[in-house]
């Protein structure tokens, strides 16, 4: 008996035996019948189910899938219904994909005859159609296997000799309807389409264990015994009283059905995107979150210490992306069922909070200099002595042509370039427009942070002086700013500790300052100090004492000279406190050596007994030895351990004097600039100045030696600025650079690693600018110079 | 607080910037000098571009991060500072 599989759906059609009537689809549409099996051979037993349709009809179809169900019924030669009852009722809605096999018009397809008429003897077939469409339910594509299968099928149709008993029963599968072409289609057919045809693991379906033993096998005589046993005992148990029958009748309980009904699950799909760094990230911050987290249960310290956790550690976790907060919500969510809550809250940080926090400001800070580099990128090249880089937008390609061209015939007409001065860009900004500039110095171990000390000179226009540290980077804002009480006169790094400044200041008082710190105030102020300077301070410097004097610790001190015509040093001991070095006492000549302490005077009446000291140096090898220069034009020689005596005295100019240095190159050799409009150059041992230097009829307010050439220093008066090179010339100055117009240069310093000079002038600007074309030769120079003077010295005998 | 309004004003004064936008976490725009549209459209691109070079700069190395970001172009130049996302023109 066949057993049909087919797997009836709901189309049906009445199907008599002598009924023709078949819908013919020829549609485009591809669908694979669910029913539609086809057979090769048409078995004996088929005439007893006598339905035939041709053999050349098509398969049918409903040509929609959702014209109410058909069902097939097949009659037997008696009119008996056998309608073969379909072993699997699919879902009714899922009636919607259907297939339907279309054949080619010249191939026989299978049939709903063919249908009915397989036989699939093997107790297999079930698993094998079971097996057969599971693969098909496991083709993916629709199109290609579905056609697939047809080629398939439609070889085996071709082939009518072979007996096919398998059956095809596609009717569980559900693929989706596919709208192909019948043109399509046909080419479809031609191609060489390949078929996997995988078997599936076999299902048991059925299991029936032998109940009959083989006589050769071993059990056998077990079998046997136990047989034998037990037809006696059958035997025995009739009419036996070991034995008696009894009956039993079992009550089956009512039973009730009971109907649940649960709500659809939602499902709600989630993605999370796992880089490496955001594992990475909750990994860290997990850990360090369940560590604070075990200890403190309350939610708001909870909050304070992920907020704590996320700032100093990684700044971008607090404003990371939600993907990242909630796989830490996920990870450590066992533990912490407070976190969830905080999360969200910090998810979102406040605009203000992102303006005041730290990592705000020090991004605007960053950009900034990003943008002034940007800027000034050419200028600060020059500086550190780079290759500038060309932007290559701004200038068009035609003018350097003509630029060169017109260089090359310039320096053709004068020879060797000549030295030349230019300006690179300027400190300023409209905190120090209008004051003037009293004092620069260079941070000793920072070489691009300067520090420039705004305050007026003269005693009548005084207004609270100013101290900006400037920095390279950034020559349009200082990075600190500090407001003192009265103008700035004299500023220094210090050596030992870079970051202290001590400023001073034109009432006295001296202050040190912390530039690292961001505050304010000094650090110490001298305006409780009992011995504190009376009169405006015109110099400060930081000394190192090699030799540890009496008493006195080894180490660096704060020398200051001020105008009421006391030395001092400067310690901190409870408080600043200071002890004289030395009073510079007025000397009329050097015929007149006034004793200490005498009171006796001349007639004229003094305002004080004191000169005003306006500058010291010490000597750059021994620091006992220092130069103070007074008032009154005098130059005095003195030393640490005496502070009463002078140990010389040079005398030459005749005005008060700005300045005095050593040369870093040869030691004993010293420069003073005067108001008199004279620069001298002196030798330690000659009491008269070896050479004298005059330009202009201004007064020199700064000299500096040039820290890279024995014979070059640099000086600045009212009008101009001037670069001398003794080895040049002595006569004249080397480079004059006029100042603007209405504008005092009131200060000079040299740039200790490359060749620029910063010019400070009384309108609060410091303009910085490269020497150009400057070469005094190889070396130092430092014979040059001494041949110099030698030569000088020589010529004057 | 006021430093900040001051730098930022700094900034905005220099020769060649065209303006600052300030951008949260999430790339809404915060504050800007640009016009509105502009900074919709720049806040959107930028946005979407520092995810992806952060992500980039930290698969590579988890202890990473991206620290500034500067693209050129013929016409001008745009700095990201990312965390909170300053960029200027």
């Amino acid at each position: 008996m066949s057993i049909p599989t087919a797997k009836l759906k709901k189309p049906t059609l009445k199907v008599t035996p002598s009924s023709r009537a078949m819908n013919i689809s020829t549609s485009g549409i591809l669908r694979l019948n669910r029913s539609a099996t086809y057979a090769r051979s048409i078995n004996a037993s088929v005439s007893r189910k006598s339905f035939c349709l041709a053999a050349d009809s098509k398969i049918l179809e409903k040509s929609s899938v959702q014209t109410p169900k058909h069902t097939i019924q097949v009659l037997d030669e008696n009119g008996k219904d056998v309608t073969p009852r379909p072993v699997y009722q699919p879902d009714p809605a899922a009636v919607q994909s259907k297939h339907s096999k279309i054949f080619a018009s010249d191939t026989s397809g299978g049939t709903m005859s063919d249908f009915y008429s397989t036989t699939y003897q093997t107790t297999t077939n079930a698993s094998f159609a079971g097996a057969f469409t599971r693969s098909l339910f496991g083709s993916g594509s629709v199109s290609i296997g579905s056609q697939s299968i047809m080629e398939s099928m439609s070889e085996e149709i071709e082939d009518p000799s072979s007996k096919r008993d398998n059956s095809i029963s596609l009717s569980d599968v559900q693929v989706k309807r596919e709208e192909v072409k019948e043109l399509i289609q046909e080419e479809m057919l031609d191609d060489m389409v390949d078929l996997y045809l995988v078997e599936s693991d076999t299902l048991c379906l059925l299991d029936m264990p032998a109940i009959s033993v083989s006589v050769d096998s071993m059990e056998a005589e077990s079998v046997k015994e136990r047989n034998s046993r037990y037809t006696e005992l059958c035997k025995n148990r009739t009419g036996n009283d070991k034995y008696m029958g009894r009956s039993m009748q079992t009550f089956n309980g009512a039973s009730k059905t009971k109907e649940v009904q649960s709500e659809a699950i939602t499902m709600a799909d989630a993605a999370t995107i796992a880089n490496n760094w955001d594992m990475y990230d909750s990994f860290c911050s997990a850990g360090q979150g369940e560590v604070d987290l075990s200890t403190d249960t309350d939610k708001a310290s909870i909050a304070e210490m992920i907020h704590q956790n996320h700032g100093p550690t990684r700044t971008m976790e607090r404003t990371m992306s939600v993907i990242s907060s909630s796989t830490i919500v996920s990870s450590s969510s066992s533990r912490m069922e407070m976190e969830p809550f905080v999360v969200p809250s910090e998810s979102k940080p406040d605009p203000e909070l992102i303006l005041q926090s730290e990592e705000f400001q020090q991004h605007l800070f960053v950009m900034e200099r990003i943008i002034l580099e940007n800027i000034y990128q050419p200028k600060l090249a020059a500086y550190r002595q780079l290759p500038t880089l060309e932007d290559p937008d701004s200038m068009p390609k035609a003018v350097p042509m003509v630029v060169s061209r017109r260089e090359e015939s310039s320096l053709d007409e004068e020879g060797p370039p000549t030295p030349a001065l230019e300006r690179l860009w300027s400190f300023s900004c409209e905190l120090t427009t209008g004051r003037n500039v009293s004092s620069m110095a260079w941070n000793k171990r920072n070489p691009d942070l300067l520090a420039v000390g705004y305050g007026q000179f003269a005693f009548k226009d005084q207004k609270p002086g100013l101290v900006c540290c400037w920095s390279l980077k950034n020559p349009s804002w200082p990075e600190r700013i500090f407001t003192c009480q009265s103008g700035v006169t004299a500023l220094d790094f210090s050596a030992s500790s870079a970051s202290m400044l001590a400023v001073g200041m034109h009432d006295g008082t001296i202050a040190t300052y912390n530039v690292q710190s961001r505050e304010k105030t000094p650090v110490i102020d001298s305006s409780d100090c009992v011995h504190k300077h009376t009169s405006p301070v015109w110099q400060v410097r930081w000394i190192n004492h090699e030799r540890a004097l009496s008493g006195e610790d080894k180490g660096e001190a704060l020398i200051s000279v001020s105008a009421d015509g006391r030395i001092s040093k400067w310690f901190l001991r409870k408080g600043l406190d200071c002890i004289d070095l030395m009073k510079l006492k007025r000397t009329r000549n050097d015929r007149f050596k006034r004793q200490v302490g005498e009171k006796e005077r001349k007639s004229e009446a003094l305002i004080s007994r004191q000169a005003p000291g306006l500058c010291f140096d010490f000597h750059p090898t021994d620091s006992n030895i220092y130069l103070a220069g007074t008032e009154e034009g005098h130059i005095h020689k003195c030393s640490c351990s005496y502070n009463e005596q002078f140990l010389e005295t040079y005398q030459a100019h005749k005005g008060p004097l700005y300045r005095i240095t050593w040369s870093p190159f040869c030691s004993d050799v010293f420069l003073s600039c005067s108001s008199d409009w004279t620069i001298q150059l002196w030798r330690q041992d000659l009491f008269t100045p070896v050479l004298g230097f005059m330009s202009t009829q201004r007064a020199v307010y700064d000299v500096m030696w040039s820290p890279k050439w024995a014979t070059v220093f640099g000086a600045v008066n009212e009008g101009r600025m001037e670069i001398w090179d003794l080895g040049a010339s002595i006569l004249d100055p080397t480079i004059v650079n006029p100042a603007s117009p209405g504008v005092k240069l009131t200060s000079l310093l040299f740039a200790t690693e490359t060749d620029c000079v910063l010019v400070g002038d009384s309108d609060g600007q410091v303009s910085v600018y490269q020497l150009k074309n400057f070469t005094a030769g190889e070396g130092t120079q430092v014979g040059t110079l001494e041949d110099i003077i030698g030569s000088t010295l020589a010529s004057q005998l | 607080m006021a430093e900040v309004e001051e730098t930022l004003k700094r900034i905005q004064s220099q020769k060649g910037v065209q303006g600052i936008i300030i951008v949260n976490a999430e790339g809404i725009p915060i504050k800007t000098t640009l016009d509105n549209s502009s900074t919709v459209q720049y806040a959107g691109l930028i946005h979407q571009l520092v995810m992806k070079a952060r992500s980039t700069v930290r698969d590579i190395d988890p202890q990473n991060d991206l620290t500034f970001l500067r693209i050129r172009s013929k016409k001008n130049e745009i700095m990201i500072a990312p965390e909170s996302c300053v960029e200027i023109l």
